[in-house]
């Protein structure tokens, strides 16, 4: 397979996307402008099972209104280059100011991936998320629950990009236990192959 | 598409059809249908988003704006002008019942967090705090980079050039040639250097402020007070940073979310007296103000600060009247333990990105400076080289300011390149080439007691550094702990020979405010582009020369001279 997909990842501040972004590409980075504009744009790949993906971290927002240059490049990215899967990331014990960001990208259509990060101090504070729940109101989200900052999911969130890129998954059958990756499962209930 | 159609935001039936009436116009222009998710667009143009309408032919243009229009008039009725709100209101409450239905969460109480922050925030608390912070910041900035400040200096402008003109003279290169590489390159680049330790310390000490989530609260204390000078709370940070050097704050204007906020405080930074005009306050001061010396180095801090203020008004009600500074929305990250692999992240990352774009600026900008000392070719008095034909012509402008002598604004000139180097030039022109000449230094070659002396410099330094940080963090500093060295004394005199102490502090003033240096307009030009450098640069040169005569002819008309 010598496709390379376009993965963007979305977010607001402060919810560890760079942190999910550095474990995702390591070393290979490329930090640079977005063209015309003085908004840093960070970028990178890695390979996941022979398959190449490349990683673009979306300025942090809190909306997709185009009020400030970041919120401009973070929307024209997702409208206009259209990547092939958007990765918005969710700080858990935050969800209902993050889910507002979600709206906004969902409007757009795009593909959407959501992983909601900070489970390790959404537990200590004793949220508890139905997942399932999330994905099912969503109309099948896929959603990967991680603690990006202890390096938990992201082994997941490769293996369930992976397979919603490359590998076509069956219909109807959720991924349960995605190899690599005991204690955060995630899982995939109505993605469907097109 | 490879992934199911996600569910998205179901608005009221009436938002719902004017959606829908849109999607269907949108679907009918060739010129824009499939450009954009059809949907989205509609959403976007209800909420009376135009800016993508210059993307599009006029007849497309037209078209739209009559449809949005009609939409707009069918549901005032509903929710008078405010569609935009309604459609957030609504985005809003359909997150609000997905989280009650996936979330439970423990009952609300007031968090850690949010008890320091009742302190931190506080009306009255927050300003007080913010400034003891700062100035616990800027002490341990200039008592722990002093020593390594020195050692760099001294490295620099010690062993590294002798080696460098032993190599050199030992390949039989010829003198001017030698000369460009030490007076004017390695000059040039330990000029960028000396800063590096002060800058490091003050990376390092706002990336902990930053990753405790500390700095976010500092932004909203200060917006009110800035928010009277058109800006937001979001500029005062880079205007902090400022103090330490105006490059670095240019670049952290990024921060700031609207481009007329943020070429705004662009232009303000310059006026924050960064580091680098230090040493040439202390010298002055030193020189006339011996009993005074840290007030008047206060008063010019706290000029630079009004001046600011005040430049900050005029422009917010002229060149950026139309643009309003905003309401400043920002999250106030819960506080954490700073991560120490972010914070080094970050320090070296700014540190980096400083000694690259301030580097490349000063190297190009002293090799210049050296071109512009040295020719016409073999020019040996100082005065006769370009430079001093320049500053010569230059003086008579600074007459009415009390410095109209050619040393004067020569040494203007080159503080041009960093502002340290107005001390460097003055002591120059008035004691002469005294000690380090090349005759002597091309003698002593290398010896491997110097890099030991460099290592145990090091060493000495780090202590040195260690004992300063204990001060810091003690009460009862001393400022400025300058000790006069020998080619001081010497200084010193020429100055009093030169400057009254009226004038010497009109020339300070002018030092202030004037172009802070190349690398800054470097940075300016970078982030807002060339007009609005320029624009800058008219304004610091109209002003400091306005407050300088005004000081200058206001003094003597008070019988000070």
């Amino acid at each position: 397979m010598t496709d390379t997909f376009r993965v963007a990842l979305a977010g607001n501040p402060n919810t560890g996307k760079s942190t999910i972004f550095n474990a995702l590409t390591g070393a290979n980075q490329h930090v640079g402008n977005w063209p015309g504009k003085t908004v840093v744009r960070r970028s990178g790949w890695f390979v996941h099972r022979d398959t190449t993906f490349e990683v673009v971290d979306l300025p942090g927002t809190y909306s997709l209104s185009a009020f400030s240059p970041d919120e401009e490049v973070a929307r024209d990215y997702i409208v206009r280059t259209q990547p092939d899967l958007v990765v918005n990331v969710l700080d858990v014990t935050n969800l209902e100011r993050n889910l507002y960001l979600t709206a906004q990208i969902l409007e757009t259509n795009a593909p959407l991936l959501l992983v909601l990060n900070m489970q390790d101090l959404a537990l200590r504070r004793g949220y508890r998320v139905d997942y399932e729940k999330l994905s099912q109101l969503l109309g099948g989200v896929p959603i990967v629950p991680a603690a990006a900052a202890k390096g938990d999911g992201i082994g997941a969130l490769r293996d369930m990009l992976w397979h919603l890129l490359q590998h076509v998954v069956p219909n109807e059958t959720p991924i349960n236990s995605l190899p690599g990756e005991n204690d955060h499962v995630a899982f995939c209930p109505h993605c469907r192959a097109l | 598409m490879l992934l199911s159609a996600p569910t998205a935001v179901r608005y009221s039936a009436n938002l719902e059809a004017e959606i829908k009436s849109l999607e269907r116009l949108i679907e009918t222009l060739p010129q824009i249908n499939g450009r954009y998710p059809s949907r989205w667009l509609a959403i976007q143009l209800l909420e009376g988003d135009t800016r993508l309408f210059a993307e599009w032919g006029e007849a497309e243009q037209g078209v739209l704006e009559t449809a949005v229009a009609a939409a707009h008039t069918r549901l005032q009725a509903h929710y008078g002008d405010d569609v935009d709100l309604a459609l957030t209101d609504e985005r809003y409450l359909f997150v609000h019942e997905l989280v009650e239905q996936v979330l439970t969460a423990p009952r609300e109480q007031w968090s850690l967090s949010d008890r320091i922050d009742r302190i931190v925030t506080n009306r009255w608390l927050g300003i007080p705090i913010f400034m003891a912070l700062m100035y616990l910041v800027f002490n341990l900035v200039q008592n722990v980079s002093t020593p390594y400040l020195d050692w760099v200096d001294g490295v620099i402008s010690g062993p590294l050039t002798e080696w460098t003109i032993a190599v050199f003279t030992f390949l039989h290169a010829p003198g001017w040639f030698i000369s460009l590489l030490t007076d004017g390159i390695l000059a040039g680049v330990g000029g960028v250097l000396v800063f590096l330790p002060g800058l490091l310390v003050m990376y390092l000490a706002l990336a902990v402020l930053e990753d405790t989530g500390y700095l976010a609260r500092a932004a909203f204390v200060m917006d009110q007070l800035m928010s009277k000078l058109g800006l937001h709370g979001r500029s005062f940070v880079p205007m902090i940073l400022g103090f330490g050097c105006n490059v670095p704050a240019i670049y952290a204007t990024r921060t700031i979310e609207s481009r007329p906020a943020r070429i705004l405080t662009g232009m303000l930074i310059p006026f924050m007296s960064c580091s680098a005009r230090l040493p040439v306050y202390v010298v002055f001061g030193l020189a006339f103000f011996p009993r005074s010396g840290d007030l008047v180095i206060w008063s010019l801090y706290l000029m630079g600060i009004v001046i600011a203020a005040l430049v900050g008004l005029v422009l917010s009600r002229t060149i950026f009247k139309h643009e309003v500074a905003g309401i400043l929305v920002m999250e106030m990250p819960a506080y954490r333990w700073p991560s120490p692999k972010r914070v080094l992240q970050y320090t070296w990352h700014e540190s980096a990105s400083f000694v690259r774009k301030a580097g490349s600026f000063i190297l190009v900008g002293t090799a210049v400076f050296w071109l512009l000392l040295h020719l016409p070719w073999g020019v040996t008095d100082v005065r006769q080289s370009w430079f001093g034909r320049a500053s010569g012509a230059v003086a008579p402008i600074l007459a009415p300011a009390g410095f109209g002598e050619w040393q004067a604004s020569g040494a203007l000139l080159t503080g041009l390149l960093a502002k340290e180097m107005v001390v460097s030039t003055l002591s120059q022109v008035y004691v002469g080439e005294d000690g380090g000449g090349e005759a002597e230094t091309a003698v002593s070659a290398f010896s491997w007691s110097q890099v030991g002396d460099i290592v145990v410099g090091f060493g000495a330094a780090t202590l040195d550094a260690g004992k300063q940080l204990l001060e810091t963090l003690t009460p009862g500093i001393t400022l400025f702990p300058n000790d006069e060295d020998g080619t001081g004394a010497e200084l010193t005199l020429a100055l009093r020979r030169s400057f009254t102490p009226l004038s010497a502090f009109a020339f300070l003033v002018f030092v202030l405010l004037y172009i802070p240096c190349i690398a800054t307009i470097g940075a300016q030009i970078q982030e807002y582009g060339w007009r609005w450098a320029l624009l800058s640069v008219i304004i610091m040169l109209i002003v400091p020369w306005t407050l300088a005569v005004i000081v200058y002819q206001g003094g003597q008309l008070f019988g000070l001279a």
